[in-house]
């Protein structure tokens, strides 16, 4: 007897039906033409500005496919590659092997590194809006705000290429943000100049569309990028393409200009023994140590650092618990994030639903940007670009603020937090334990 | 006397069910390495197909397959499985031409091998033309061959022969379980399918689209959980349930809490949870991107997916040969010859 058809009807139809119906819903690799354009900061300008800029929109996307190109061909432009210090920022080749296609050969050289590693998440545009980004928390970053969090440099300024590879290798502890530390040197650099490739054509996108929206009377002709004057008015295009270049160049220029801004880390004095988990400690230092933790505890809860604040009075992330970070506000400015409503139309155009930036639980010792001292020191003197998390008020630029001392007690307070019992008298007390307690806790363990 | 004779007339073939049972466990691997493809985006490692950078696929030197760049090896090897599946069919075929006398299972035999060939027919396409959802399609039926293989390993086994003399039978399933495993077959493989989505995304997918893969996978999950967890108590708790159905059934249960536990697994190494202050050794990991572990986290997810199928295959035909309905009408149309 063989089986009947019915066994096997009901099992390969709704089959065929699916894997059809998914191909569909999938687009059956809709071909990756184009950036997506930044539909969220339009429609920001727009509604501030209460004018329709479809015009100017499709304009700087015209503007920004012939000095950018596209994702599977993408440029860095020609007067960026002739500046010395611009042309370090991207090289073409390597740009040319993060984009494009996904594929290896057999001497290992992958291409399409970015589609390959990191589009599911930050999309193809980079504007973190990839598929999996709405389950990710924190979502993935959006590069064309030209933010970054974790870096050497204070808020304001960009990350260096060093900052942007250590994040690439070591991953974010906690978070989505993988470690690629599988990835060879060539391969990260690629994949650090595409980041930045993105970031500086997304932030020239935004600029774009300001100058458009605010600069240019659209009503009365005036056009940011009219590709139309190429043959008829080449002057005209000229001039218009000479004002794009300038904008490009005072993005790239701040790329190139992070260097000088890295913040130097000073070693810590010499009566300031650090935690015992990052040097050796003697009897001596031990009390010092513990009068360095005391110290910093003071600092913590006192009005200049003011940790507590957002940290808690405990340190476990129970302060301001309702602030949002630079990428929501950026597109929520002027309305109320809660409001259902009033975001609904920016949700329509692909946004992701405001969170809450909540302040690290400080007594995990788990840091996103790293656990070292010198980490440490670097997130409070600088501070965390786009996170409501501020850089601290430093002397001597600063009389009231804190000396490099003072930071490094503070760093102490912090390295001694995961092994303090949680009390409710944390904030004033002297350390629960003292270095040498911690030592042979450590010991032990 | 139709079927109640056929055993004796057709007997048993070890040469055809030992060929269906080798095309079965040679599947299987395929799979996994067809999965470790996916994971290390290994599918345009080798450009051009049937050739392997120029060579004879059999002729490529040993030596850059083998020790050469990983995603080389698993693509390569996952092409040379693809034609031992296929050598081991074009054997069953001729097995079942010579020794078994069901046309409709030689016939079957024939669809077999057709549908290797198509499957590897669309691993090729994927890689000819460099598109992602011929690899979602061919991850998608790679399962379903399984399945067929799985199909055919049964229908040819001793037991599927010896339930033709069902008047010595004492052991029956019921309607009720044929059915419940019937449609965990299809729910399983409906979970396969979106779980396939999942894994081949492609950037130009909104985000709204995955979420609503995230969630129906995670439906489906629950209703296959449930039905695995039916199946098992419907046969296991019947006594009169053959044990070539209940034990099975068993298998997939245990089976279903090892892919759950794999999916949790698998979203913890590629997403991380999203409430990861939740422990300590949540806010300590750091996701190794294409990570050992990692790797194979995620893979054996899509593996157990498929073995799930294979096993509810085997179920549900075993379910459907062994039922009550079925057998108490041929017992009652044998009397009827009889008492004529």
């Amino acid at each position: 007897m063989r089986p009947s058809r019915s066994f096997f009807f009901p099992f390969s139809l709704p089959s065929l039906l699916a894997i059809a119906g998914c191909c569909a819903a999938t687009g059956c690799d809709v071909p990756i033409a184009k950036f997506q354009p930044n539909t969220l900061y339009l429609a920001r300008i727009e509604k501030s500005q209460g004018a329709d800029l479809l015009l100017a929109s499709a304009d700087t996307t015209a503007a920004l496919e012939d000095f950018f190109g596209t994702p599977d061909k993408p440029l860095w432009p020609d007067f960026l590659q002739t500046d010395t210090d611009l042309a370090k920022l991207v090289h073409p080749e390597r740009l040319e092997r993060a984009a494009g296609a996904v594929r290896s050969d057999q001497a290992d050289q992958h291409v399409g590194l970015y589609r390959e590693h990191c589009v599911q998440c930050h999309g193809i545009a980079g504007d973190g809006l990839g598929p999996t980004s709405r389950f990710l928390n924190p979502y993935p970053r959006d590069f064309r705000l030209g933010k970054f969090k974790f870096k050497t440099t204070p808020i304001g300024k960009k990350p260096t290429r060093t900052d942007l590879r250590r994040v690439l290798a070591e991953g974010l502890k906690g978070t989505s943000m993988p470690s690629f530390r599988i990835l060879k040197d060539d391969e990260l650099d690629a994949l650090v100049d595409y980041v930045t490739y993105l970031s500086v054509r997304g932030q020239v996108e935004r600029q774009l569309l300001t100058v458009a929206a605010i600069e240019l009377d659209y009503e009365t002709g005036d056009r940011i990028y009219d590709t139309s004057l190429r043959e008829s008015n080449p002057d005209q295009f000229r001039t218009q393409r000479d004002r794009i270049s300038k904008v490009v160049n005072e993005v790239a220029s701040q790329w190139s200009q992070a260097n000088a801004a890295v913040t130097k880390v000073p070693e810590p004095p010499a009566d300031h023994p650090l935690h015992p988990n990052y040097g050796s400690v003697s009897a001596t230092d031990d009390d010092r140590q513990s009068a360095s933790v005391l110290r910093g505890r003071k600092l913590f809860q006192g009005p200049i650092a003011n940790c507590a604040s957002c940290h808690g009075a405990m340190a476990m992330g129970d302060g301001q618990t309702n602030n949002y970070d630079a990428w929501t506000k950026d597109w929520t400015e002027g309305i109320d994030p809660q409001s259902r409503d009033q975001l609904r139309p920016f949700l329509k155009l692909g946004a992701l639903k405001p969170r809450f930036i909540l302040p690290r639980n400080l007594r995990t010792g788990v840091y996103r940007g790293g656990s070292e001292p010198s980490d440490l020191y670097l997130r409070i003197v600088n501070g965390i670009d786009g996170s409501p998390m501020p850089a601290t008020a430093m002397q001597p630029a600063n009389p009231q603020g804190l000396t490099e001392t003072d930071v490094w007690d503070l760093v102490n307070f912090l390295l001694n937090l995961p092994y303090e019992a949680i009390s409710k008298d944390a904030g004033i007390s002297a350390p629960k334990h003292s270095a040498s307690a911690i030592t042979s806790a450590l010991q032990t363990q | 006397m139709p079927a109640l004779t056929q055993s004796s007339e057709m007997p048993y073939s070890p040469a055809v069910h030992g060929l269906a049972v080798t095309l079965t466990l040679a599947v299987f691997p395929l799979i996994w390495v067809g999965g470790l493809v996916t994971t290390y985006d290994a599918g345009m490692a080798v450009p051009d197909w049937p050739n392997t950078y120029g060579y004879n696929m059999f002729a490529y030197p040993a030596s850059t397959w083998l020790f050469g760049p990983f995603d080389l090896l698993v693509e390569h090897s996952h092409r040379l499985l693809g034609t031992v599946a296929g050598l081991i069919s074009i054997g069953l075929v001729v097995a079942a031409w010579f020794f078994d006398r069901r046309l409709w299972f030689k016939r079957w035999a024939v669809f077999v091998l057709l549908a290797v060939i198509a499957q590897g027919a669309l691993g090729g396409f994927r890689v000819l033309l460099d598109q992602r959802s011929f690899a979602m399609i061919h991850g998608c039926t790679g399962p379903l061959f399984f399945a067929i293989a799985t199909a055919t390993a049964v229908m040819s086994s001793r037991w599927w022969m010896a339930r033709a003399a069902k008047d010595t039978e004492t052991k029956f399933t019921s309607l009720a379980a044929a059915r419940l495993a019937a449609v965990l077959l299809i729910a399983s493989y409906c979970q396969l399918v979106i779980g396939a989505q999942l894994r081949h995304i492609t950037a130009a997918v909104d985000h709204r689209v995955f979420m609503a893969f995230v969630h129906t996978h995670l439906t489906l999950a629950g209703l296959v959980v449930i039905l695995a967890i039916c199946l098992s108590m419907v046969t296991g708790l019947n006594r009169r349930t053959p044990l070539r159905v209940s034990f099975p059934a068993v298998l997939i249960a245990l089976l279903v809490l090892v892919q759950v536990s794999l999916g949790i697994a698998t979203w913890i190494v590629n997403y991380a949870l999203p409430w990861q202050e939740l422990s300590e050794w949540l806010a300590r990991y750091t996701i190794s991107a294409k990570g050992y572990w990692e790797s194979i986290i995620v893979t054996a997810h899509m593996a157990t997916g498929s073995l799930i199928i294979s096993l509810a295959t085997v179920t549900a035909l075993r379910a459907s040969r062994s039922r009550e309905r079925v057998v108490e009408k041929e017992v009652s149309r044998k009397w009827k010859q009889q008492l004529a």
